[in-house]
């Protein structure tokens, strides 16, 4: 009850109340919305292609006679769901690594670090991008793509909380009392990680969002029949000119996805984190 | 050192009446009701513990407080009404003329990327133009940090502010306050950021520019001793409230407000015993406590229950010396 | 001057880690390197040949120096579909892509640091409010459904900018020492070429760097905010400076070097994200040759663009730092 209702008090404006609304509500479609689409997502009939929307088709059918909102409610399972996979994993590793690399500590620590440091530099996209046709393209192939590419990102966090969890004062008290180390991160790090683990996440969706969409945009993610969205807008392109829905409507849903959850990363990174009080 | 007797024949430089400042935030009102004059060529202390309101009190007549306003009263600087409408942008238009100003910290008020010496030029070009060229201004500037004391000038012109120590920045500070010539220098804190000796230059720095060239000065500490030896007057903040006005050789010897005979005896000095300094009972009020009643109430040896319902007696006349204590304590 | 050392060094390192992220998507996760070498349609015969050749037969370590060492002399394999060496492909596709890059970035500074600046001078009011919102909505567009968009608007429905390709028609031949469309255009006096080729330019640059101007200009707000906070602004309010003059004199000057090391960074990522926008616009670049050897399996060429990638990332890092690091007038005291 406390924690529901300190939820409640951090949205600040009306855009961060629409956010969650909408983050919420796609989040739900993307569980739900696969048992609600009117239509059979992959199922061509030539006869109803690049049908503009209409009450039948609320927003028209694509080059193929397939119903394009039947396949944009699929698809965000499809895209939801690798960007939770790549974030789940990715937290993981990522955090392994961190933790254990503050634990360790020294010359393993620093070269670990460093290696975070410079492979984070370098552009995700494209790293992705080798990595996904090396592996040869396909949506898993795309996801852990991502995950090679964004590691670091969470190693380099988890080590950082962690390094200053156990240079803070109630570690030596528990160092003195012979606290083992697994009971040290469950009880002192994890929980103290947290909070900035969470407004990472919830700002690294949209990004690995994007990222997914984009790579099978190119053509390493998921395949063109699939439903996924950037994969919609790669199949729409060649009918943009007589059927420009095909493209807009993917486009819209990555756009509002996005921007859903950045806006709640936004309001999370105010309320949750001591050292931005940016006002 | 200090002038003991207040000039009381020029008009006033600086004449504030009843003044208010509020937050941006919630309009709180934070100080309320001071009313003070400055004399031309007088050296004004304000002491105050933090969060008493004389930083926020200052830095908003100047114009130089975002988040805060003038609320009420009136301000008259040289002769000329400041409306309380539009209040900071006509003080600002003051600022780089007729009055200067130094911030608190040396270490962060100079520009870390611009040359000292440009830094100084600018003042003289942001006051005066270039009524004498590039080259005059530059050896002006020169003059001027010979004058508050930096060794070698021509060198330190080129140089970078993190090149030099606290004292040396602050002198440099001081340096772009009076290149502009103003009539009035108000000092927030000047000195407390340094060790004792450069303290104690700084200000005889101040004190001397001041006697020779006709400035008045405010300066804004919370170290009573260091003003009781440097300024005439001392006004006592409190809570956001102006409880006194003393010549400062009056203090330890006549009858003060409680609050400032309480300050004053935190004072250590040579005739005193451990046993003699006293810190003042109860926790300080911050500024805008409620503003009903005296500020000092909860922790005055005397209060009576008339303190914290009667409101505070204000300085309307903006007399030279003045006590806000019901209790007639502090009134000659 | 130890600084530059250091950073330097630190660009050796990065260089490896590079190597070592290159040689593991194209010696390791990429299976057996020979049979991608050999391309998909060689023999059992080819490829063991093709695996001797490259000294895939020996262990990881001995191919890892092999595969550096071939780097290092600029030989980066040949590519089977153009049947080209990779590393003159990339030399001709590289400038195009650079000319784009360096057209978004002036884009993107022109736009990021005068808003960072001013909302950090006005944080809090409406004005603060609006660009957040927008740039929060800039940063959740995707490049290229934001590519086609404008293509298909601006250039298609519009006709204000051409809709594809480097250089109108009348323009086809023209050609230049640096590859650099624009600047050959104003070495040769040639105007009109370098009009078209600008024309060219605004709509894939726009889309390019959108994304990124969103995060720069939050970056500008935060490093300006923080400069706004200090006395030094004051005591500039105190000599009568007008909020202008304390923006650019003052707290420009020095906020600007921690967001222009972003801005360093955000070259390389643009590059990068050229794959998202070249092949849209039909531009010639290594965006699109990348695209090409992905969707031709060609898994070499990917690998090299993205060690170029990498390359110019690190350069154009290292570049910027070493830039700041001597125009900032300020002694860095035991540095």
């Amino acid at each position: 009850m406390r924690v529901l209702r300190r939820l409640l008090s951090f949205p600040k404006t009306n855009v961060e109340r629409t956010a969650i609304v909408l983050g919420c509500l796609i989040l739900l479609l993307a569980l739900v919305g696969a048992f609600l689409v009117p239509f059979d997502p992959m199922k061509i009939d030539f006869r109803a292609k690049l049908q503009a929307p209409s009450m039948l088709h609320w927003l028209g059918t694509d080059g193929s006679g397939r119903d394009v909102l039947s396949r944009l409610l699929y698809g965000a399972r499809l895209t939801l769901a690798s960007t939770f996979a790549v974030i789940i994993v990715v937290v993981i590793i990522g955090c392994t690594i961190g933790i254990a690399s503050a634990f360790v500590g020294g010359a393993v620590d620093n070269m670990l670090m460093r290696l975070a440091d410079i492979w984070l530099g370098f552009p995700p996209l494209i790293l992705a991008l080798g990595f996904a046709s090396a592996l040869g393209a396909s949506l898993e192939a795309a996801i852990w793509a991502l995950i090679f590419s964004w590691w670091p990102n969470y190693a380099r966090l988890s080590r950082m909380v962690t390094a200053d969890i156990l240079s803070q004062k109630f570690i030596a008290s528990a160092d003195a009392l012979g606290v083992p180390t697994h009971r040290k991160v469950l009880h002192y790090v994890i929980p103290n990680a947290m909070d900035v683990m969470l407004i990472q996440i919830a700002l690294d969706i949209s990004a690995v969002m994007l990222a997914i969409s984009g790579l099978s945009f190119i053509g390493v993610g998921a395949q063109i029949p699939a439903p996924e969205w950037g994969a919609m807008i790669a199949d729409g392109r060649s009918y943009v000119s007589n059927g420009w829905w095909i493209v807009l409507a993917p486009g819209i849903a990555i756009f509002i996805t996005a921007v859903s959850f950045n806006v709640i990363g936004d309001m999370l990174r105010r309320e949750l984190d001591p050292t931005s009080r940016r006002r | 050192m200090a002038s003991l007797a207040p000039p009381t024949t020029d008009r006033p430089l600086l004449e504030i009446r009843d003044v208010s400042v509020a937050l941006r935030t919630g309009n709180r009102t934070m100080v309320a009701g001071v009313s003070l004059a400055v004399r031309p060529r007088e050296v004004f202390g304000i002491v105050g513990e933090s969060g008493s309101g004389k930083t926020l009190l200052t830095r908003t007549l100047l114009g130089l407080q975002d988040d805060a306003y003038v609320a009420g009263g009136s301000v008259r600087f040289n002769g000329q009404d400041l409306p309380v409408n539009g209040y900071a942008n006509k003080a600002r238009k003051l600022l780089g003329h007729s009055i200067g100003f130094v911030p608190q910290d040396p270490f962060s008020s100079l520009n870390p990327s611009m040359r000292i010496g440009k830094q100084i030029t600018e003042a003289i070009y942001l006051a005066k133009g270039w009524p004498m060229g590039a080259e005059r201004t530059r050896e002006a500037a020169i003059g001027l940090m010979a004058e508050v004391g930096i060794p070698e000038p021509a060198l330190a012109f080129n140089q970078f502010p993190d090149q030099f120590s606290g004292g040396m920045r602050q002198r440099m500070v001081f340096a772009i306050a009076l290149a502009q010539d103003p009539k009035l220098l108000v000092a927030d804190e000047p000195t407390t950021a340094l060790d004792a000796i450069t303290q104690r230059r700084v200000i005889e720095l101040i004190l001397d520019r001041s006697r020779k060239h006709d400035l008045a000065v405010i300066l804004i500490s919370h170290n009573l001793e260091l003003l009781r030896q440097s300024v005439g007057r001392i006004a006592v903040l409190y809570g956001g409230q102006l409880l006194n006005i003393v010549p400062s050789g009056d203090i330890g010897q006549s009858t003060i407000h409680p609050y400032t005979e309480a300050l004053f005896d935190c004072i250590p000095t040579r005739e005193k015993t451990l046993a003699d300094i006293r810190s003042i009972p109860g926790e300080p009020v911050g500024a805008g406590f409620g503003l009903k009643g005296c500020a000092f109430a909860s922790r005055c040896p005397y209060v009576v229950t008339a303190c914290r319902t009667t409101d505070l007696p204000q300085n309307a006349g903006t007399a030279s010396i003045f006590s806000a204590c019901i209790l007639g304590r502090g009134v000659h | 001057m130890r600084y530059v050392g250091q950073r330097i060094l630190f660009s050796i390192l990065s260089l490896c880690v590079l190597l070592f992220i290159t040689f593991l998507l194209s010696h390791v996760v990429s299976g057996d390197p020979a049979i991608v070498a050999a391309g998909p349609n060689a023999g059992a015969d080819k490829i063991a040949a093709v695996r001797q050749e490259m000294g895939l037969d020996r262990p990881l370590l001995v191919q890892f120096w092999i595969y550096c060492s071939n780097i290092l002399h600029g030989d980066l394999g040949t590519s089977w579909f153009t049947r080209q060496p990779i590393a003159s492909d990339i030399i001709r596709e590289l400038p195009p892509s650079l000319e784009l890059v360096f057209v978004a970035m002036v884009i993107n500074l022109a736009v990021s640091l005068p808003l960072g600046l001013l909302t950090a001078r006005y944080a809090g009011t409406t004005f603060d409010d609006v660009v957040r919102l927008v740039v929060m909505a800039g940063a959740g567009l995707p490049i290229f459904w934001l590519a086609i968009i404008l293509q298909q608007v601006v250039a298609g429905q519009w006709r204000l900018l051409p809709t594809a390709g480097r250089l109108g028609f009348e323009n086809r031949d023209f050609t230049g020492a640096t590859g650099f469309t624009l600047l050959d255009s104003l070495m040769q006096g040639r105007f009109d070429v370098f009009a078209d080729a600008l024309a060219h330019l605004v709509l894939p640059a726009f889309a390019l760097t959108l994304l990124f101007t969103a995060v720069g200009v939050r970056i500008t707000r935060t490093a300006m905010m923080g400069e706004f906070r200090k006395d030094y602004v004051v005591l500039a309010r105190a000599k009568g400076a007008s909020e202008g003059r304390i923006m650019v004199r003052h707290v420009f000057a020095n906020g600007a070097t921690p967001a222009l090391t972003v801005f360093g960074m955000q070259f390389g990522w643009m590059l990068g994200a050229t794959v998202l926008v070249e092949e849209i616009f039909g531009r010639p670049g290594i965006g699109r040759y990348a695209v090409k050897a992905v969707t031709q399996s060609d898994i070499h060429a990917v690998v090299a663009v993205v060690f170029v990638v990498g390359l110019v990332f690190l350069i154009s890092n290292l570049v910027v730092d070493i830039a700041l690091f001597l125009l900032t007038p300020r002694k860095h005291a035991g540095a």
